[in-house]
Formats: structure tokens, C-alpha cells, sequence
């Protein structure tokens, strides 16, 4: 004898099998092309890198007669990772996170950089309620010591690697700073911004994304000033994994080299590419260039 | 002789004492250099960004944020109650078996449990690459674990007796538990689940890791360029679907029945969530195809025992254990503490509603935004993060006070009333009191889920757990990072012996 319920449970339970049976269906792999997949560290706000590298995907894929698609990461670490495991294939990197993904990859090169980015610079901000003066040589930084002072993203070169080793080489470690450590905005743009407010009494930013702020009106002048401008340092380039070749046809490194070192003004496209990457042209970069940027990551102890 | 022990209401409302220092320090660090910033912030919500492009990329973020929830919870609902039924000792008892495998297994599950969402992302992005499935795993594993601690902990607590007289009238183990405990299980998976279903949905929105270009992408990128306007966009969609979601889940809950009429209603849900868990994957495909290569295992190097050593030295053990613990313990206080006080302040149904209201955008507010705001008008301080973290989770434990008092009958507040009891006192003995237990257990929970939180708030300075399992990620410093996760882990599981041994004593009568 069956009573309604008994067989509402088993067509229930059969329903539910075949159902979860199904989900295992889902799993195998699709059909897929090689694709060329471009990636970049997030330093911007999405709706500009979206632009910035939507652009230069279609560009790449029109020139080169590959499809390319831009995928979104939202940390540094993870795109250094993505890069390693073979989830991206050209990526935008910074300076340090670029020297990760290298070792992390052997094999992987060097394809081109930005004539700005062969001589970076960061700038030490202060909240002009700090009492800070402007700095004239190295050895000024010790007046940031006791203040409340605040880095960028914790993998950036110009927000924190190479503000840290400048303040280390005028003897000034983040234990001296106010409450015992620096803080980590996140990015460039909430340092200016916490600075701006006094919360932060000083910190460190890209050169190049400050003068943006001072230009869009973001700064008040009367509020936050630069105090120190660092010397130069080499920062962000393009690096390619090592296996294009065999997957796209022999050639296609420098075939993709090629296509990105020709990007010019001159074409109203490749125009709108080069202004959201604020560059003139891109120009040939070597992995020499970046070997300053490694000693100092292992001194830090940012390269293992 | 009994010993004595505090009363149920006091142990809900006292640890609302964190408030105390909290805002002592907050208000002696307050200061108004931030009011033109918190101003744009506060004008880009009557101003989102509706460019198309934004609207475009929040539109596909939430597909994707979406798909990515649907299919974790479904999944960690299904590995829940699984491993929930394997380590509960009433299973193993029903069997005449030894209970050590289901102790055993309980403690192991703290381990998946003890790392955040955000991490075990980072780590399986590590070995499989950028995947759809690696962010759905990253929501999949921590919330199995944690739905089989709720299950396992309902199971065991439940009313044994039908199950015992089922047993040994020689019924077999499999259909006497079936019988005995599914009435009971049933309402709890469907109110407990339905919830998840929202956890995950925040989860999803946090985890913007992976390369999918998701909703917590957005708001995390436009939210670290300041572009209010946009980062609005994405919050009041955000808003919408969260609103949306509870009040579907509410209206399922008012109509749940008994009986057959509740057993029907929870194959319905199982099913429910089966069904929602398999769009989920298809949705997933639609939206982003040509990253469903297979999965492969990308090899990476095991630290070896004289790193482990070394990074061992290095790290700076005391300050960084000291300052979580702080930090936990604080945000916990005022997480668990600050809804029965509020409630309590002005018991009536209008105040409720207010509570009620502004526990909702707490819930909404990501902690890093809620950190960041908070920090542009304060000092950086161990105490901006507790409360940032606090309040967040205050939001998700005021609604399930409100929840469990409005499901009770309000018999106990009449009587106490018409004895003449003020309003106040009914309703901390009426109401409050016989909540007070089940609240606390949640309560507990709660504190596991502040404890790996605090991985996010590094921007009121490092030094903390969290801030060192970010640094050590992002030097890809594996030995550091393998011990900090043990140090979480052990964290983890001293707090639940400690949290169940207080509950035993003080508790259970």
C-alpha cells in the first residue's frame, strides 16, 4: 500500500537525482580557441582600464587575426598568479609585480614599457597641519618619524617598494612611524585622500596619478602639499608568458611585440589606446632595467 | 547545589561593554578634515554614474556575482548537510558506533572554516588558474564547513527521545533518524538556508578576485579610485538585489507549514536549490565561455621545513596575535552586543523598524567602504577597524534577533505585563530571554566569521593576522603564509571549545 506522500517523496527523489546527475554534465570542457588573453595589474578606476585594455583588445585582435579578450583582476598578487598559471598571457604589470611574475615564470620576457616608465617617480604628500617642510635631500625623510604615515597598495612600486627604501636609506623604518607601523590605503588615490583629510599625515604616491588629481581639482592645495619628489626608478611594463609561439604559430612573440611598439598617434584608434595609457609611443624595454627593483624587493623581503 | 550563573538576557547584552572603549577612542581621534570627501560620497548617491559603459559592466558583474552565489550555496548546502549528518554524534550513537570519528572529523572541518573566502581564492587561484570554479570553491568550501557545524549542532541538540524509542523498537538506524529528526531539520535547513543564500551573495560581491570581472570587482576598483558616482551604481543595484532576495525569503518563511504539508515544502526546497545550483553553472558558462577550459593542476613548490623555521623567527608572533585577538573580540562585542541594547533602548514596533532599517544598510556597506569612511574622519586605530567590523556584522545579527523574537509568541511578555512589568522589562523577560541562547549560539558563529574578517581591514595599519596574510601573499612567501593560517586555524578552534564550554555551563540547565 502507497499513500499519496510515499510517492510524492519518490518521484521527489528521482527528480533530485537526475538532477544533481546533470550538474556533473555541466563540468566537461567546451570547445575552445586560443585565445590571446590580456590582462593588467588594477591601478585605475574599472570604467578606464575597461576602456584602456577593451580598446587594445580590439586592436590586437584586428591586427594579429587572433581573437583577444581582457580579463579583469582585482588585486596585484592576483594577477602575478594568473599570469604563472597560464590564465593570462600579456599582462600590464608594475614594476615589482612584474619581477614576481618573472621569476615566477621562466621564460617569460620583457616586451615593452612607456618612455615614462623608464624614469618613475613617487612623491612624498603631507597634510600641511603636519608641520612638515619640504625636503631638500634624502636624509630629510627623518622628519617623518612619529608621524602617521600611510603607503599605497601593499604590492605597488611607486606607492610603497620604493618609498620604503628610500625612508630605509635615511634610516627611517615603519616601526618609527606614529602607533608603529604604516598604514596601507589600498591605492594611490585613497592615500591623497587620507592625507588630504589628516587622518594620515603623510604618505607616498605615483607621481604621475598625483599630478591627474592635482589637474582634475581633486587636491586641495591648501590642505595637502608635496614635500619630497624620490629619484627615478623603472616601473611599469608589458611581460609575455613564454608558450605564444606554440600556441599561436612561430613568430607571434615578436609579431605581438611588434604590434604593440607600433601602436602610433597617427591612427585614430591606436590614438585614443595611447592617451588612456598617457604615452606617446611604447619603446623596447630590457630585463636589465628592472634589476634595481629586484635587489631592492628582496631586501625588502617582497621577493623570495 | 547549583553554582550561580549569570542570566541568559545579561549574557546577550553585555558584551555590548566593547562599545565602551570603542567609542571612547573613536571620539577623542574624531576630526572633520574628511567631510568634503564624505560629501562626494554622500551626493554620488543621489548622482550614480548611468553611462552606459558603467551600467554595462555592473549589469554583466552582477550576472556573474550572482551565478557565482547560486551555485556555491547550493553546493555548500549540499556538502553541509552531508558532512553536518557524518560528524554528528547522534548518527554515529544511532549505529551503536564509537562517537570518535564524528569529534574527530568536527575539529578537522575548523581548518576549511578558519580561512576566509578572500584567501582560499588567492590559494586555489594558485594551482588552478584563473577559473569561474575557482571563486565558486573559494565560497564553497568555508560555507560547507559552517552550515555542517549549524546542522551537526541542531542535530545534536535536538529533541532524542521519538529517535531512541524508534531504535530500539528495531527500526533501522537510516529510516528511524529519517523519521525522528526530519521535522525538526527540515525547518531548520529551510530558515538557515534561505540565509546563506544572502551570506553568499555578499561573499560573491567581496570576492572580486578572479578575473571575472564581478560585481565586488567593480565596487572594489571604483571604491580604491574614489569614483563615487560609480561606485553608487554598483551599491544601489547591490541594494536592490539584496532587498529583493530578502523579502523573497521572508515570504517563503511566513508560508512554511507542518506536517505533510512541511514535508512537501521541504523537498520543494531541496529541489529548489538543486535547480538554482544547476542554472547557477549554466549561467556561469553563458557569461563567461572561453574560460571553461578544463581545470588542470598547476604545480607549486611546498615550503620546506627550514623556511617554515625561518619564517617562524621572522614574524612578529605577539603584537600579531595580540592585536587580532583585540580586534575579534571587540568587533564580536559590539556585532552581538549592539542589537538587543538598541532593541532594548525603546521597545516598540517603530523603533524596531528603524533598528531594522539600519541594520539592512549595514549589511550592504562592504567592510572595506565601511572602514575607509570611517577612517576619513578618525585616526587610524585599532578601534576604527572594530567598529567598521562590528557594525557590518551587527547588521547580520539584528536581523536574526528580529527574526527568532518575532517568531516567538508574545505570551510570556503579556503576563509579565499584566503584573505590571514597564514595557522594558516584559520585553527583556518576555521576549529577549528565551531567545537569548539560540541568539548566542548564532552569536558564536558570528565570532568565527569576525575572526577571519579581519583579514580586511589593512588600512588602518598592519600588523594584525589578516594584514600579515596579505603581506605574505602578496610576497608570495609561502611559509609565512602556511604558519599564518595555522595560527588562524588554532584561533578558530580554541574559540569554539571555549565558546561551547560557556555555552555548556552557563546555558543548558
Amino acid at each position: 500500500m502507497t499513500n499519496p506522500l510515499t510517492r510524492v517523496r519518490k518521484k521527489g527523489a528521482v527528480v533530485l537525482l537526475a538532477l544533481l546527475c546533470s550538474q556533473g554534465a555541466t563540468v566537461l570542457p567546451a570547445n575552445a580557441q586560443a585565445t590571446l588573453r590580456i590582462g593588467a595589474i588594477p591601478d585605475q578606476n574599472p570604467e578606464r582600464l575597461n576602456r584602456r585594455y577593451g580598446q587594445l583588445a580590439s586592436e590586437l585582435s584586428d591586427s594579429l587575426k587572433v581573437p583577444v579578450r581582457y580579463v579583469p583582476v582585482s588585486n596585484y598578487p592576483a594577477a602575478v598568479s594568473a599570469f604563472r598559471t597560464g590564465s593570462l598571457d600579456l599582462v600590464w604589470f608594475g614594476g615589482l609585480t612584474g619581477i614576481q611574475a618573472r621569476l615566477q615564470t621562466p621564460g617569460a620576457q620583457v616586451l615593452a614599457q612607456r618612455a615614462i616608465d623608464a624614469k618613475f617617480n613617487s612623491v612624498f604628500i603631507a597634510n600641511t597641519s603636519a608641520g612638515l617642510q619640504p625636503i631638500r635631500s634624502i636624509d630629510g625623510l627623518k622628519s617623518l618619524k612619529g608621524k602617521r604615515f600611510t603607503f599605497g597598495s601593499e604590492s605597488s612600486t611607486s606607492g610603497r617598494l620604493m618609498p620604503q627604501h628610500f625612508l630605509a636609506q635615511a634610516g627611517v623604518t615603519p616601526k618609527q612611524f606614529a602607533g608603529g607601523q604604516a598604514g596601507f590605503s589600498g591605492s594611490h588615490d585613497a592615500t591623497i585622500a587620507l592625507v588630504q583629510s589628516g587622518s594620515y599625515q603623510a604618505g607616498a604616491v605615483s607621481e604621475p596619478v598625483w599630478n591627474v588629481a592635482v589637474k582634475n581639482g581633486k587636491v586641495d592645495p591648501s590642505k595637502v602639499k608635496v614635500i619630497w619628489k624620490t629619484p627615478p626608478f623603472g616601473n611599469y611594463h608589458w611581460v609575455v608568458r613564454p608558450n605564444l609561439d606554440q600556441r599561436f604559430g612561430k613568430g607571434f612573440t615578436t609579431k605581438l611585440q611588434k604590434a604593440i611598439l607600433g601602436l602610433t598617434p597617427a591612427n585614430e584608434r591606436q590614438k585614443t589606446i595611447l592617451e588612456l595609457f598617457a604615452a606617446k609611443r611604447f619603446i623596447s624595454a630590457q630585463d636589465s632595467q628592472y634589476q634595481p627593483i629586484e635587489e631592492v624587493g628582496r631586501q625588502l623581503g617582497k621577493i623570495r | 547545589m547549583n553554582r550561580p550563573k549569570p542570566a541568559a538576557p545579561l549574557l546577550t547584552l553585555l558584551p555590548a561593554m566593547a562599545l565602551v572603549p570603542v567609542l571612547i577612542v573613536t571620539w577623542t581621534g574624531l576630526h572633520g578634515g574628511g567631510l568634503s570627501i564624505w560629501q562626494q560620497f554622500l551626493s554620488g548617491a543621489l548622482h550614480p554614474s548611468l553611462d552606459p559603459d558603467v551600467l554595462h559592466a555592473v549589469w554583466h558583474g552582477l550576472g556573474v556575482t550572482m551565478a557565482t552565489a547560486l551555485l556555491s550555496w547550493s553546493l555548500s548546502l549540499l556538502f553541509g548537510v552531508l558532512l553536518g549528518s557524518v560528524c554528528a554524534d547522534v548518527v554515529w550513537r544511532s549505529w551503536s558506533l564509537p562517537i570518535w570519528p564524528a569529534t574527530g572529523l568536527r575539529r578537522g572541518l575548523a581548518i576549511p572554516r578558519a580561512v576566509h573566502e578572500l584567501v582560499w581564492g588567492l590559494l586555489l587561484l594558485q594551482v588552478f588558474g584563473l577559473h569561474p570554479y575557482v571563486a565558486v570553491a573559494a565560497i564553497a568550501i568555508p560555507y560547507s564547513a559552517l552550515v555542517a557545524r549549524i546542522w551537526r549542532d541542531h542535530l545534536d541538540s535536538a529533541d532524542h527521545r521519538p529517535l531512541e524509542a524508534l531504535i530500539s523498537a528495531g527500526v533501522h538506524p537510516l529510516s528511524a533518524l529519517m523519521t525522528a529528526l526530519n521535522p525538526g531539520m527540515g525547518a531548520v535547513l529551510m530558515s538557515y538556508g534561505g540565509y546563506r543564500l544572502e551570506c553568499a551573495l555578499r561573499s560573491a560581491t567581496l570576492l572580486g578576485v578572479f578575473g571575472l570581472g564581478g560585481l565586488g570587482t567593480e565596487l572594489q576598483l571604483t571604491l580604491q579610485s574614489l569614483q563615487f558616482r560609480e561606485l553608487w551604481t554598483g551599491l544601489w543595484v547591490l541594494a536592490a538585489v539584496m532587498l529583493l532576495l530578502e523579502q523573497l525569503l521572508r515570504l517563503w518563511r511566513k508560508r512554511s507549514g507542518v506536517g505533510v504539508h512541511g514535508q512537501r515544502r521541504m523537498l520543494l526546497f531541496g529541489t529548489l536549490a538543486i535547480v538554482l545550483g544547476v542554472i547557477g553553472t549554466f549561467w556561469l558558462r553563458l557569461i563567461v565561455p572561453d574560460q571553461f577550459s578544463g581545470l588542470s593542476w598547476i604545480g607549486l613548490e611546498v615550503p620546506s621545513w627550514t623556511q617554515l623555521n625561518l619564517a617562524a623567527t621572522e614574524l612578529p608572533w605577539y603584537p600579531m596575535i595580540l592585536e587580532t585577538l583585540g580586534l575579534t573580540v571587540l568587533a564580536a562585542g559590539i556585532a552581538i552586543g549592539l542589537p538587543p541594547v538598541a532593541l532594548l533602548l525603546w521597545p516598540s514596533p517603530r523603533w524596531h523598524q528603524c533598528c531594522s532599517i539600519f541594520w539592512a544598510c549595514m549589511r550592504w556597506i562592504p567592510p572595506p567602504l565601511m572602514v575607509l569612511l570611517l577612517l576619513l574622519s578618525n585616526r587610524p586605530s585599532l578601534a576604527i577597524g572594530a567598529l567598521a567590523i562590528g557594525l557590518h556584522n551587527s547588521g547580520v545579527m539584528g536581523r536574526l534577533l528580529l527574526e527568532g523574537l518575532q517568531q516567538q509568541s508574545g505570551q510570556r511578555q503579556d503576563a509579565l505585563r499584566a503584573i505590571g512589568s514597564s514595557e522594558r522589562i516584559s520585553w527583556l523577560y518576555g521576549l529577549l530571554s528565551p531567545q537569548s541562547p539560540s541568539y548566542l549560539a548564532y552569536g558564536a558563529y558570528r565570532s568565527d566569521v569576525i575572526l577571519r574578517e579581519t583579514v580586511v581591514v589593512g588600512v588602518i595599519g598592519g600588523s594584525g593576522l589578516g594584514w600579515q596574510l596579505l603581506e605574505s601573499l602578496s610576497s608570495f612567501h609561502w611559509a609565512a603564509v602556511v604558519l599564518v593560517l595555522c595560527c588562524y586555524c588554532a584561533l578558530t578552534i580554541s574559540g569554539e571549545a571555549l565558546s561551547d564550554r560557556c555555552r555548556s555551563l552557563w546555558l543548558q540547565s
